[in-house]
């Protein structure tokens, strides 16, 4: 009994442990703090753009996370990962990263010694014998949705999202 | 203004045409009687024969830059969930091909006519079979709404009516010139709008399939790790919107709409590459 217990403990300690070791997120704008991942649930606390949270779980959409304001379920998409960008963690990178404009800066290409650069996709050549084996793989209607099947995959119906004003 | 240009343009076109004979030329001149045509009307004058084999040809340079993975059940694998992402889409009939490339970038490439390549690199940091469907599918954006085809029309229309108008035809590199060199296409930015587009196309096919809808911004944000200073995201950093912007602008979009979907991530179902 005693050791059901310690064990239960123990397993619950690692759990705990490894939810911890889970990353930590940067709130890139304002957004509500719920007690549940739904639109509808009571609202907690309100996060501010450049809270540090710690994710915790994700829930379809939402992340549970812990911040200095409380714990609660937060939307995926007003979290980004990690620490703000790099050069950030100071007030400026924080604010630079809310208003959105420490993305639009000049961003240098390096040229990547193992990677696809510029240069390189210029200069490739036509390979017959690669493009045949790629279209070799082809799937058709028929088998894609035999594939969708096995993964219990369902089609439904969804409308396009019109472009945010 | 601009119109009156473009009617010049087809005067000049009808005035040549009467003298042209060269096999060259008469390409030549289809190709920017197309392109007018299609600035006049509105309507794209592209076939989608062609449209397929301008993408194969552009897909056999890139896989002469970054051949496949050589791991059959793998691209089987990616051509199954990509097809039926595709298959929600309003091209459905495209002989849509997709492919693992080698490569430790990580990036992911659209061609016209449906051919469409996931760099090794990009494909070892996904977490489930939703994050593939949701990076497919942005591509399947890509495709559907031929961003590419139409950077690539403009260019043939400045291209060819600057040409012209210089009295300057002929050639075999001038047809060359038509589809650029290589797979440099694959390489140059598209307008940062076509890139949000392509992610809001992302997530409602992504969702029609059947998959959770929250994959690609997953994807965005392990992306959004990177510094964009490292050689592995150099050009997709260039030639694309920061992760944080498109996720903030994604954000934006679904809003709410996403709140009452369910969706299947499918952790245990996305094809390990074997090391």
């Amino acid at each position: 009994m005693k050791n059901i217990k310690l064990c239960l403990a123990l397993g619950a300690l690692l759990l705990s442990g490894a939810l911890h070791a889970a990353e930590s997120g940067t709130a890139i704008k304002k957004d509500d703090l719920k007690a549940e991942p739904f639109r509808d649930a009571k609202t907690m606390a309100t996060l501010a753009a450049g809270d540090k949270v710690d994710i915790l779980k994700k829930d379809g959409g939402w992340y549970q996370v812990k911040s200095a304001r409380g714990k609660g379920w937060v939307r995926m998409l007003s979290i980004r990962k990690g620490e703000a960008r790099k050069g950030g963690g100071d007030a400026s990178g924080v604010l630079a990263l809310a208003s959105g404009r420490a993305g639009t800066g000049k961003v240098v290409a390096t040229t990547g010694v193992r990677g696809l650069n510029e240069e390189e996709l210029k200069a490739a050549k036509f390979n017959e014998e690669e493009l045949k084996l790629a279209e070799s793989y082809a799937s058709s209607k028929p088998e894609a949705a035999k594939f969708a099947a096995e993964g219990k995959l369902v089609a439904r119906p969804f409308d396009y999202l019109p472009a945010p004003k | 203004m601009k119109r009156k240009t473009l009617w010049a343009l087809t005067l000049v076109l009808f005035s040549t045409a009467a003298w042209s004979a060269n096999p060259f030329e008469q390409q030549l001149l289809k190709t920017l009687k197309q392109g007018v045509q299609e600035k006049v009307t509105g309507k794209p004058a592209t076939s989608v024969e062609e449209e397929t084999a301008i993408g194969r040809q552009i897909a056999g340079n890139l896989l002469g830059a970054a051949p496949l993975v050589k791991d059959a059940k793998l691209q089987k694998y990616i051509n199954d969930v990509g097809r039926w992402v595709a298959d929600q889409s309003e091209r459905p009939d495209l002989a849509w091909h997709f492919g693992v490339i080698e490569s430790n970038d990580v990036n992911a490439f659209a061609a016209p006519g449906g051919y469409i390549f996931v760099t090794r690199g990009l494909y070892q940091m996904l977490q489930s079979e939703a994050e593939l469907a949701g990076v497919l599918a942005h591509e399947v954006g890509h495709v559907i709404r031929q961003h590419h085809l139409k950077i690539l029309q403009q260019g043939k229309l400045l291209d060819l009516g600057s040409q012209l108008l210089a009295k300057n035809i002929g050639g075999n590199d001038k047809v060359q010139g038509l589809i650029g060199s290589g797979a440099e296409i694959v390489s140059r930015s598209l307008d940062k709008d076509a890139e949000f587009e392509a992610d809001r196309i992302a997530v409602v096919l992504a969702t029609r399939a059947g998959y959770d809808a929250f994959g690609l911004p997953a994807v965005l944000q392990q992306i959004g790790h990177f510094a964009k200073d490292d050689g592995d995201v150099a050009l997709l950093f260039k030639t694309h919107p920061h992760p944080d912007d498109r996720l903030g602008k994604l954000g934006t979009a679904m809003g709410d709409r996403f709140d009452t979907v369910k969706g299947k991530s499918l952790e245990k179902s996305l094809y390990r590459i074997r090391q």
